[in-house]
């Protein structure tokens, strides 16, 4: 019993180590972002002497971080929305029909798992171009639109394993297609459209090479692109930037607490994402 | 949550086995009439068509965003279309044998490998026994797993940002300080290629090893403990539990793994761009972002659609290689 507390107590801090060496860096952001910048140069790893709130002061007045926000989560919001619907309707309807057709269909839609984005990326921004839609919120929502077809997989994968009886019965007691979809299917797969809409919300917020390309003017940027934007103005004001970058990632870390058993267990549905 | 779904797509295995109960539980079991006899509709053209238009809009986005832009790409990487000319030439491979003879494109290549290798090696080696570590008995255990896994999760771009300030040539620099208190001078970390190399990979096995370590621990958890007991009993060391217990017993979360790290690290763009810029030189970059500069900033698009080309035909060449080496690896231990 004794040598088992002692096993617990070593691996404890052993475990509290490592922890520490892989939260080192984010201590150093934030603990940064309570300095002026001479107390950073002075000691980058020391407490602040004092609470200095000065650099959070002058970065929410000299950058539209509000502005970017609010484009990043309408932007989230209806690409993710968009994805779960377009991925939840086919879903159903290859259950519905699953006709020869169909299910080559659904094997060639594999393609689009399979093709990396870079492969479409100059073709779609040519094609974004002539419907004028490059510049704008919502040519993005466009793009990742091509989402869908992951959500597509992993709800239909979700939804076979579900009795097909109930949506039998449903049909027997007069229930047409959509009444079917809404009332029977939806809140029985709400389980997986959570855990696929966690990960394709991470993917959508985090996303930097889409914005970089196809957004221009500040005013349309997302936050991760408003932070890589302002890069360059904050070169040499290191405490800045960290301020901007800890603002920046916060909703992250508020989505992290509330999402991470979803994401845990979506890991188990197959492993998602890198 | 405890009803998703096991079945993993990416790898191409199909092992659903989930228990229903869930469903059973659901709103709808109170309508479970008993099902099995067939009804003679009126309608059933319109019930058909109505059922099929579900499929629309996914057959829709696909091939908007997918048939035809990959048709195009294709077609331009045979051409020299620049996007303005209205003349466009059909050029053969010429294209295809510029990029084999382009340096900057050749590095771009190169560094992608080195990128794949190096994270998938260093990643898995850290992981997996992180994972069963943090399945032992210790206190503030789910503290610890969110510290860790919590790197994973913000944008990789920012996180480059912030790390160019954390290795920052200067003697301030946070990496550069803590040497200076060793009396090792101020390292120039993105300024040299090898340690430019070194750094990219450096913060993405920093980022990524907590995700693929909760990963394995979600898998870990899923043993059942019987096993390392019988083991135990045996008088089997750590060591022998380790190797030839959770090792073979982990395979098809090691398939997934790989998986991910390395068709994620093919695709690799925002890491190495935010942090170094793809530089000194072209030491970092990666093939993404030579489509991006050649397609989109310097418009040879036929030249970026070749690139394009080849890049996608490697990615599928190795998910097929990939599919067939899980399931066979899979038929051997399961």
């Amino acid at each position: 019993m004794h040598k088992r507390t002692l096993k617990k107590i070593l691996l404890t801090v052993i475990m509290l180590g490592i922890a520490c060496v892989v939260g080192l860096p984010l201590y150093y952001i934030v603990v940064n972002t309570l300095k002026t910048q001479q107390e950073t140069l002075q000691s980058p790893f020391g407490v602040p002497q004092k609470l200095y709130l000065g650099n959070y002061k002058s970065v929410l007045a000299t950058t539209d971080i509000l502005g970017s926000f609010l484009n990043t989560i309408y932007i989230t919001v209806a690409a993710v929305l968009l994805q779960l619907l377009i991925g939840a309707m086919a879903a159903f309807g290859m259950i519905m029909r699953a006709t020869a057709f169909n299910r080559i269909f659904g094997l060639v839609l594999l393609l689009g798992f399979v093709v990396p984005g870079q492969a479409t990326l100059i073709p779609l921004y040519l094609m974004l171009v002539d419907v004028r839609l490059v510049d704008t919120r919502n040519g993005l929502v466009v793009m990742y639109l091509g989402g869908s077809i992951f959500c597509y997989f992993l709800i239909h994968g979700y939804l076979r394993t579900l009795p097909y009886e109930l949506i039998e019965a449903a049909k027997i007691d007069g229930a047409g297609a959509g009444q079917i979809f809404r009332l029977i299917v939806l809140p029985l797969i709400r389980p997986i459209l959570v855990t696929v809409g966690v990960f394709q919300t991470m993917w959508v917020w985090n996303d930097f090479l889409t914005p970089n390309i196809f957004i221009s003017s500040p005013e349309k940027r997302t936050i991760v692109l408003q932070v890589y934007s302002a890069v360059g103005q904050y070169s040499t004001d290191w405490p800045a930037f960290m301020t901007l970058s800890v603002i920046a990632l916060l909703p992250i870390v508020v989505f992290f607490i509330f999402t991470q058993r979803h994401i845990v267990s979506g890991l188990l549905a197959g492993g998602i994402k890198g | 949550m405890d009803a998703a779904p096991k079945e993993t797509i990416i790898t191409g295995t199909n092992s659903a086995s989930v228990s229903t109960d869930t469903v059973r539980r659901g709103p709808a079991a109170r309508v479970h009439g008993g099902g099995g006899f067939r009804v003679l509709r009126t309608g059933k053209l319109r019930e058909i068509t109505i059922n099929q238009l579900f499929l629309l809009p996914v057959a829709l986005v696909f091939i908007v965003l997918f048939v035809i832009p990959l048709a195009r790409t294709f077609y331009w990487s045979l051409t020299d279309f620049n996007g303005y000319s209205i003349e466009t030439t059909l050029v053969g491979l010429k294209n295809y044998r510029i990029i084999l003879h382009d340096p900057a494109m050749l590095s771009g290549l190169s560094f992608t490998l080195i990128y794949v290798l190096g994270t998938t090696l260093l990643i898995t080696v850290l992981a997996i026994p992180l994972a069963v570590l943090l399945n032992e008995r210790f206190f503030a255990r789910s503290l610890v797993r969110s510290i860790i896994f919590f790197p994973s999760i913000p944008s990789l771009a920012i996180l480059g940002l912030v790390w160019t300030f954390i290795l920052s040539p200067l003697q301030s620099g946070a990496v550069n300080s803590i040497l200076g208190v060793l009396g090792i001078g101020p390292v120039s970390w993105l300024g040299n290629d090898t340690l430019a190399q070194l750094s990219v990979i450096m913060v993405a096995v920093w980022s990524g090893t907590g995700w693929h370590a909760i990963l394995y621990l979600a898998y870990l958890q899923s043993i059942p403990v019987e096993y390392s007991e019988v083991a135990r009993i045996d008088g089997a060391t750590p060591r022998q539990q380790f190797f030839h217990i959770t090792l073979p017993l982990l395979t098809p979360a090691i398939v997934v793994s790989e998986f991910l790290l390395i068709t994620s690290g093919l695709k690799v763009y925002d890491l190495p761009f935010t942090l170094t810029g793809g530089g000194p030189g072209f030491a970092t970059r990666t093939i993404t972002q030579s489509i991006v500069v050649s397609g989109i900033s310097q418009a040879k698009y036929g030249l970026a659609s070749a690139l394009a080309v080849m890049f996608t035909v490697a990615v599928g060449a190795f998910a097929g290689v990939q599919i067939v080496a899980s399931r066979a690896i899979e038929r051997r231990v399961l």
